[in-house]
């Protein structure tokens, strides 16, 4: 196997992006707080040019199974994002979602050729077990799923409740997989591991997850009415309906205690109570989720918990005891300590308990157990004592994330077949330096505020009566400007050799951001990690001495206008009026993006990354190439970035004069840009432009016939 | 450093007008820093030109562009060598001192100058400089606060103010700072007043010996190690 791609995904040693040649940009937090290293920062870029299925393309490449974390990935891209310091995080997980439901299955190319004998087995269907399925194929290996359910899916199916991810979606992620030639056994739980590679198989991925629920240890808690959350969950969703009375109280503050708690609202409890042993700032589960079930009339009660279960006329009685906050335990999460005599009873129909659950891994596997019947694995290799037996997922880490079991499969699939190939394992290479430090008060107060865009949800009365999905998706205008206010976290300016720089201080001047400084030594540097990229500094650079770390953004302009230009050449249009129109919000994609397909004939648009990147020397060339007319359109106030009229009217006034002096009509060069409410009356003000040019080139080629 | 100002178009293409393959020379140092003859004027200046060609119709010159780190420097022409051979002008951005050195340099070229060197001076803000100081050859800013009132002051005048100010501004123009009243101003905070109860006799700015020169290595002796002073 060769180290490039094998069927357009990223293999072998290194799982992390690879890095393209003259590539200086740093990977950004969200980028490095995702267990599958998404290049997030790329998609939302693509985004919020309206560029979608391209967004999608990215998504696709990172994660095999996109459809099912953009509904529940617990998205810890969106804690670590800068954004975050500014006023709120990218909504990462909605632009995502907004991306697949968009593209839909057009992007799905699952065939996989096989190119290797050595069969896999995998053990348990969840994400970990698919996604090593999924990767395994594609490396051309030939692989078997193993499920004791019925289904696959492991949690996805069996614990995750079908409000949060409709079934529908994780049908046609399976499917995919199916369609790639990967073998599943359904009902069909692995007892033996000899057995498995007596029947041939060459290796071994033991992803059983984690499903059996912990005891609370205490009196009566073994009495019928009460269940524990997993089982509680896997038989709703299996389509049993567990008769639970009126009066349920859950056990627990993760989101499977959660969880439960609104399914039970979802099959017809009146009355059910959450109750969390320590207070609300410590509950492990989702913030927004634990909201939504407030809303749905969930009652949180916080600080108890029950001490003991009774079972009497039909009923349970729960005794439960206050708590008090004392000191952090080692992991710095403060120890709830009871407080004397501050028992209370409950009179309950049903108590669900949802304090964490074990992987329970048969002792007949032969693999050495760690802490909490977690399967111990070599942190490299993936390997178990046992040789060939590799595992991973919640059956190695407890209970954690579908992102993190995704990565877990996606790894375990490339040192399988580093196993199977006889290849040493390579430690994971960083691809890219991560992006590190936080941003300083001074480049956040000048950072425009924007808050996040909120998508709609369902109404609680609405949602509450059953199963249906509950978070609606962004439209499309919402998602572009949710995207836009990314702040390209890495991939801002650089200085390309500090002796190109003629120190004229130039770029501490004009950025808007203040991001440039001198050093002790007196030389100007520019702090990758406070750089917005806006590209102010690059363009004003007098000894063009600044270089945006990313290759593509480099000579992008100049790429798309010797591209116009050849095409108004060859179709010899006249008279030609060049426009570079921002690509970003309203102009890329919405209802901006038609007005130029519309515009009268002979306007041609160079699409740039906003205008603050757009040269004097450009718009010059614009009219070198023959241009009549040349316009620059920009988002006006609705820009995302700071200062970026100014600059385009400066370089336009500086361009004026020249025209000026070369008896050219200043006139022929204008800058269109948005208004507070929208695109004003862009459209005509561009007619009347086009109109105007129209004259001056008529008169023109007039006078020209005059003088012959 | 030294301010420069990017001429007329008109005017530049007057002078390249005789000429079929012009280098547009630019230089990294002042002219760069003040954004008149940077590499990023050169190239703006080269396309400007491109421009005014296909307007005319007769678009003949073979223009080529490069930017020097100094060309006041002989070390830093030789880089030129090169390119130079294929060329009939040098459109030179730098100040007129890297004009002559070009020029010097390469006796057989014609030399055009490209900007205009206006003075000695430094930045207001982003865009915006100002004169500071004449290199009249006898500072005197010692006496007068640190303002130098030959650049400062429209008249030059060395025993300011003159009857021309008021209220803090010059008679030449209402937008002007009166150099002495800054001058006596920060004179005053400094508690050296008694500077301008002084008479500074005029100065003949047109007996300055030019061109002038400054030698600052010595003759040095022979074997029994004399150096002359
Ligand atoms: C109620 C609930 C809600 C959750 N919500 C979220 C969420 O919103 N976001 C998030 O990121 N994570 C969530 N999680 C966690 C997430 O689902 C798990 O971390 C993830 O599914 C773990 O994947 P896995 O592949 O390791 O194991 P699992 O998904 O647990 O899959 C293991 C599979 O192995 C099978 N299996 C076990 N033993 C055998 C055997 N001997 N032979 C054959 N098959 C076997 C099981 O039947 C199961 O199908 C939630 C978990 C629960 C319980
Ligand atoms: S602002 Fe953009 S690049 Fe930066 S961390 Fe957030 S999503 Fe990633
Ligand atoms: S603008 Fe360019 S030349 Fe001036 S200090 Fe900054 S990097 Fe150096
Ligand atoms: S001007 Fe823009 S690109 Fe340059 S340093 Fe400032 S934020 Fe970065």
């Amino acid at each position: 196997m060769s180290s490039a791609t094998a069927g357009g995904i990223r293999t072998q040693t290194e799982t992390r992006p690879k890095k393209a040649p003259c590539d200086h940009s740093l990977m950004p937090p969200c980028q490095v707080a995702c267990p599958l290293h998404m290049d997030i920062r790329e998609y939302v870029d693509l985004t919020a040019q309206g560029r979608i299925m391209e967004a999608l393309q990215v998504i696709r490449d990172g994660n095999p199974f996109p459809s099912i974390c953009a509904h529940v990935c617990t998205h810890p891209c969106e804690d670590a994002c800068r954004r975050g310091q500014v006023d709120a995080p990218i909504a990462i997980r909605a632009v995502k979602r907004f991306a697949v439901e968009f593209g839909g299955d057009r992007m799905i190319r699952p065939e996989a050729e096989t190119s290797h004998e050595q069969k896999v087995a995998v053990v348990g269907s969840g994400p970990a077990g698919l996604a090593c399925a999924y990767y395994l194929r594609k490396l051309g290996y030939p692989v078997t799923i193993f499920e004791a359910h019925s289904e696959l899916g492991g949690m996805l199916r069996v614990g995750i409740p079908q409000y949060r991810l409709p079934r529908e979606v994780l049908d046609t992620e399976i499917h995919r997989l199916t369609s790639m030639g990967v073998e599943i056994r359904t009902n069909a739980r692995v007892v033996s591991i000899d057995l498995l590679l007596e029947m041939g198989y060459r290796a071994v991925f033991l992803t059983i997850g984690a499903h059996q629920g912990l005891k609370m240890g205490i009196e009566g808690e073994d009495s019928p009415g009460v269940i524990d959350g997993a089982t509680f969950l896997r038989e709703v969703n299996l389509g049993l309906k567990p008769s639970l009375g009126e009066k349920v109280a859950v056990v627990g503050g993760g989101n499977v205690a959660i969880d439960a708690a609104r399914t039970a609202v979802r099959l017809g409890v009146k009355q059910v109570k959450v109750l969390y042993r320590r207070s609300r700032a410590e509950m492990p589960a989702n913030e927004e989720e634990v909201s939504q079930a407030e809303e749905e009339g969930i009652a949180m009660v916080f600080l108890a918990a029950p001490t003991r279960v009774r079972r009497r006329d039909g009923h349970l009685e729960v005794t439960c005891i206050r708590m008090e906050l004392g000191e952090p335990d080692a992991g710095g999460r403060r120890q709830p300590v009871p407080v004397p005599g501050s028992e209370f009873q409950e009179r309950l129909d049903a108590l669900i308990t949802a304090i964490g659950q074990a992987p329970q891994a048969p002792g007949s596997f032969g693999v050495r157990l760690g802490r909490g019947s977690t399967i111990q694995v070599d942190p490299v290799t993936m390997t178990t004592n046992r040789a060939g037996v590799f595992a991973g997922g919640d059956a190695v880490t407890g209970p954690a994330t579908v992102v993190e079991a995704l990565a877990a499969g996606r790894r375990a699939a490339t040192r399988i077949s580093d196993y199977l190939q006889h290849r040493y394992p390579l430690p994971e290479k960083e691809a890219l330096d991560s992006l590190a430090g936080d941003l300083r008060p001074e480049t956040v107060e000048a950072i425009r505020k924007i808050g996040r865009f909120e998508w709609e949800t369902a109404p609680a009365e609405a949602r509450a009566q059953d199963f249906a999905p509950i978070d609606l998706v962004y439209d499309w205008q919402a998602a572009i400007s949710e995207a836009r206010r990314c702040l390209r976290c890495g991939m801002g300016a650089e200085i390309l050799a500090q002796d190109r720089c003629a120190t004229c201080l130039t770029c501490l001047r004009v950025c808007p951001y203040h991001v440039p400084q001198l050093d002790q030594a007196g030389s100007v540097q520019i702090p990758v990690d406070q750089c917005q990229a806006c590209g102010v500094c690059v363009v004003e650079c007098p000894a063009r001495a600044i270089v945006l770390r990313k290759p593509h953004d480099r000579r992008h302009i100049d790429r798309e206008l010797d591209h116009i230009v050849q095409t108004a050449v060859q179709s010899n249009t006249k008279p030609l009026v060049i426009g570079f129109c921002c690509q970003y919000g309203l102009f890329g994609t919405g209802s901006l993006a038609g007005l130029w397909r519309k515009a009268a004939g002979g306007i041609s648009i160079v699409p740039v990354l906003c205008t603050a990147r757009v040269e004097a020397d450009h718009m010059l060339r614009a009219f070198e190439a023959g241009a009549e007319g040349v316009f620059i359109a920009g988002c006006g106030v609705q820009c995302a970035r700071e200062n970026t009229d100014f600059w385009v009217q400066q370089r336009i006034a500086k361009v004026r004069r020249t025209l000026a002096q070369l008896q050219l009509e200043p006139e022929r060069l204008q800058f269109f840009t948005t208004t507070a409410g929208g695109n004003g009356d862009m459209g005509q003000r561009l007619e009347a432009f086009a109109e105007r040019i129209g004259t001056l080139y008529l008169a023109s080629v007039l006078i020209q016939e005059v003088q012959k | 450093m030294i301010v420069a100002e990017q001429k007329k178009l008109d005017e530049i293409l007057r002078m390249v007008a005789p000429y079929e393959r012009v280098l547009i020379l630019g230089c990294g140092t002042c002219v760069t820093v003040c954004g008149a003859g940077g590499e990023h004027e050169v190239s703006y200046l080269h396309n400007a030109l491109k421009v005014a060609q296909r307007k005319s119709g007769n678009g003949t010159h073979a223009l080529s562009e490069y930017t020097l780190k100094r060309q006041c420097d002989p070390e830093f022409l030789d880089m030129l060598a090169g390119r130079v051979e294929d060329v009939d002008a040098v459109l030179s951005l730098a100040c007129g001192i890297g004009v002559q050195a070009v020029s010097e340099r390469f006796r057989q070229l014609p030399v055009l100058p490209g900007v205009n060197t206006s003075f000695m001076g430094m930045p207001k803000e982003w865009g915006i400089w100002d004169e500071r100081c004449a290199a009249c050859g006898d500072c005197r800013l010692a006496e007068t606060g640190g303002i130098c009132p030959i650049t400062r002051c429209t008249k030059g005048i060395l025993n300011g103010p003159c009857a021309g100010t008021k209220s803090g501004k010059c008679e030449a123009s209402r937008e002007m700072d009166c150099a002495w009243v800054q001058i006596y101003q920060r004179l005053e905070g400094l508690r050296q007043l008694d500077s301008m109860r002084r008479y500074y006799p005029p100065r003949n700015f047109r007996v300055i010996p030019r061109p002038r020169r400054i030698v600052a290595k010595s003759t040095a002796g022979g074997n029994d190690g004399q150096v002359a002073a």
